[in-house]
């Protein structure tokens, strides 16, 4: 359904700019560029769920960026369903649903109104738009607040908005950047089950996060990026079988140090 | 586009505080503001008019005339003082004892037969911008001159009749081509255009960092940019909601002009507004119209550009103060007395769009030169615009 093919993106550092420290020792600093992702190399199967695990500024958001066209990357290849994600960015962009705990929506519009403006740049139909966001409000339980404001909505209700704006037209893939980062209990769980769902309709979902209990309980398949190259693809029971005892916790660091050495991410 | 544009203007018009920028304050809030400016400043010169000076005359004996004009006049009253010294007048003035001091030359003489010219001083602060007493006092000397000038010449046998052939011997009248209309486009001209264009901008500025970098700021540009429509179409639909936006702001001020001036005009009985908004024809308040329009659009693509450059509203806002400077520049150099329309300022952006307004409400508009100001700042707003579009496609201005 999707694959990922030696994916790799580098961003160009302007002049003056001082590197800190600890920049200096990241091997993906070169002189004038940021090597953010150098090899990523990944694929998912329809209906299963991929984690995407790494520290912080391993390159996650970036290759999830570039999984949904927002960027381009210098070499490598996306497919998707077929579609060359890189030379038929529009095409694809019909099949990707994409969402991040920093989506925002238009606070000025109302549920309905966000959702609907989405679906019309998705090219959708009125009446089509009007029978799906009908369809999603029920599934969401959005009825309550369909006509209010965004601005007005508790971050509960905005969660669910974005996630119905996020899969208004379908997609044949969700991609979903750390869903779940600074949101509340009750939200996080909205987030959860919208993923579980989708996973039973046999749409596949990407999704970054740092929360390994997420990973358990959702994911068929784990990533791990690490300094832009992924260190590790596999089923999720291949990832916990990296450690002795089933740690997800121990596995995960197995990965980012194979030797053992502690240096940074201890 | 369109659903760009459609989405962007209904946000727009939701929101208060454009609503503030781009309707209320032209309709209300400008022309009050303009009222309470005007009403200070006809206060000032009334107030002025209506001052009394105290003076101080010096020799007032050998001058029996005008020392009894300037006693009887309502702006003077006299005031008793010691002094003759012109140093210590001059201190006195200072110190606020009296405000003017008149010395009449110790030598001069009222007689008809002295015919020797004599200097006198007054010594008064001259740095008031209406100057009441150089204008009362020149008055009353130019009477006591007149006086003194037909009696010296009756005395040396010069007969009445004579004396215009020897005062003036020439007499010039004068006949103006200049239509009422030209003089008032003169008068009124630049400031129209002082205040339309930066209305175009302000109206222009507040939705733009709203669209830019409010964008950015509120976390939608990322679900904006993956949607399957081109980058183009989103930067074309927001440029087209800047524009109308800057356009509508500066419509909505001259019809609110025009309208409060109506019910001013017809309220205080002054007819100056209706004599203008009557000499200016449809055909040129559309001709005004066409000119703001490319001229709305620089402005439009100019911030819209700085506007999703930055990162955050305030990032915005301070790109934009700067802007706001440069845009002024020009416009005061097409204030400034004397500045015409030539070629060279033709040339010159903003500067040639003010000049020409003020050249059509005047009515003698070049018709070539209106054309290739026009076509000139199309040209530079399509190249804007080309900027904006190119610029919006970069990943670094983006994802910053």
């Amino acid at each position: 359904m999707i694959k990922i093919d030696a994916l790799a993106k580098s961003f160009a550092i302007s002049r003056g700019q001082k590197l800190s420290d600890s920049e200096k020792q990241d091997v993906r600093y070169s002189k004038d560029a940021f090597h953010s992702v150098r090899n990523v190399s990944f694929d998912c199967g329809s209906g299963e769920v991929l984690g995407l695990l790494g520290p912080n500024g391993a390159g996650k958001t970036t290759t999830l960026r570039i999984l949904s066209t927002a960027l381009q990357p210098d070499s490598g290849s996306v497919l998707i369903e077929g579609v060359d994600v890189l030379k038929q960015p529009v095409q694809a962009r019909k099949k990707i649903g994409f969402l991040s705990s920093s989506t925002g929506l238009y606070g000025r519009l109302t549920a309905y109104e966000n959702i609907a403006y989405f679906a019309r740049l998705h090219g959708m139909s009125e009446t089509a738009l009007k029978q799906r966001i009908e369809e999603l409000f029920t599934l969401l339980n959005m009825h309550d607040f369909a006509n209010r404001k965004a601005d007005a909505m508790s971050s509960g209700m905005k969660q669910k908005t974005a996630i119905a704006r996020a899969v208004v037209h379908s997609p044949k893939v969700v991609i979903l950047d750390e869903p779940t980062t600074g949101l509340d209990i009750m939200t996080t769980q909205t987030v959860l089950d919208f993923i579980r769902s989708l996973k039973q309709q046999g749409t596949p979902v990407i999704f970054s996060t740092h929360h390994l209990d997420e990973v358990a309980s959702l994911c068929d398949r784990v990533v791990v990026i690490d300094k832009g190259i992924s260190a590790f693809s596999d089923s999720f029971d291949a990832f916990k079988a990296l450690s002795a005892d089933g740690d997800l916790r121990q596995s995960f660091m197995n990965v980012i140090n194979p030797a053992g050495h502690n240096r940074e991410y201890n | 586009m369109w659903q760009v544009y459609l989405k962007e203007l209904t946000e727009l018009v939701r929101d208060k505080k454009t609503m503030f920028f781009v309707i209320l304050l032209p309709i209300l809030v400008f022309p009050v503001l303009f009222g309470i400016m005007g009403l200070v400043v006809a206060n000032v010169a009334k107030n002025a008019e209506a001052e009394e000076h105290r003076y101080v005359i010096i020799n007032a004996d050998k001058a029996p005339e005008l020392t009894e004009a300037l006693f009887y006049h309502k702006n003077f009253k006299k005031v008793e003082s010691d002094l003759t010294e012109p140093e210590a007048l001059k201190q006195a003035i200072r110190d606020d004892k009296f405000d003017l001091a008149i010395i009449i030359a110790d030598d001069f003489s009222a007689d008809v037969t002295n015919l020797t010219q004599s200097q006198w001083t007054v010594i008064y602060n001259m740095s008031s911008q209406l100057d009441m007493i150089d204008k009362y006092f020149n008055q009353l000397l130019r009477d006591y001159s007149k006086k003194l000038q037909l009696a010296k010449l009756d005395s040396l046998g010069v007969s009445a009749e004579k004396v215009d052939a020897l005062l003036q011997p020439v007499k010039l009248e004068k006949v103006n081509t200049a239509e009422s209309r030209e003089n008032l486009g003169e008068k009124i001209g630049g400031f129209v255009a002082y205040i339309l264009i930066p209305l175009c901008l302000i109206g222009c500025s507040y939705p733009a960092v709203d669209i830019g970098a409010g964008e950015k700021e509120r976390g939608t540009l990322e679900t904006l940019l993956i949607c399957p429509i081109s980058r183009t179409s989103i930067v074309l639909g927001k440029f087209l909601t800047v524009l109308t936006t800057g356009l509508a702001s500066a419509l909505i001020t001259v019809s609110s002009f025009g309208g409060w001036g109506y019910v001013i005009g017809s309220l205080m009985g002054v007819d100056i507004v209706a004599k203008t908004m009557s000499t200016l024809g449809v055909a040129d308040l559309l001709l005004i119209l066409m000119m703001l329009i490319p001229l709305s659009a620089i402005f439009a693509s100019l911030l819209l550009s700085l506007s999703i450059y930055a990162r955050s509203f305030k990032e915005a806002q301070n790109y934009i103060g700067p802007l706001s400077m440069i845009v002024f520049m020009p416009l005061i150099v097409a204030l400034m007395p004397g500045v015409e329309l030539t070629w060279a300022m033709a040339m010159l952006p903003i500067a040639n769009v003010a000049l020409a307004i003020k050249e059509l409400i005047k009515g003698t508009m070049d018709i070539g030169m209106l054309l290739a100001i026009f076509g000139s700042t199309v040209v530079i707003a399509g190249a804007m615009l080309a900027f904006c579009v190119s610029w919006f496609q970069k990943e670094k201005v983006l994802f910053r």
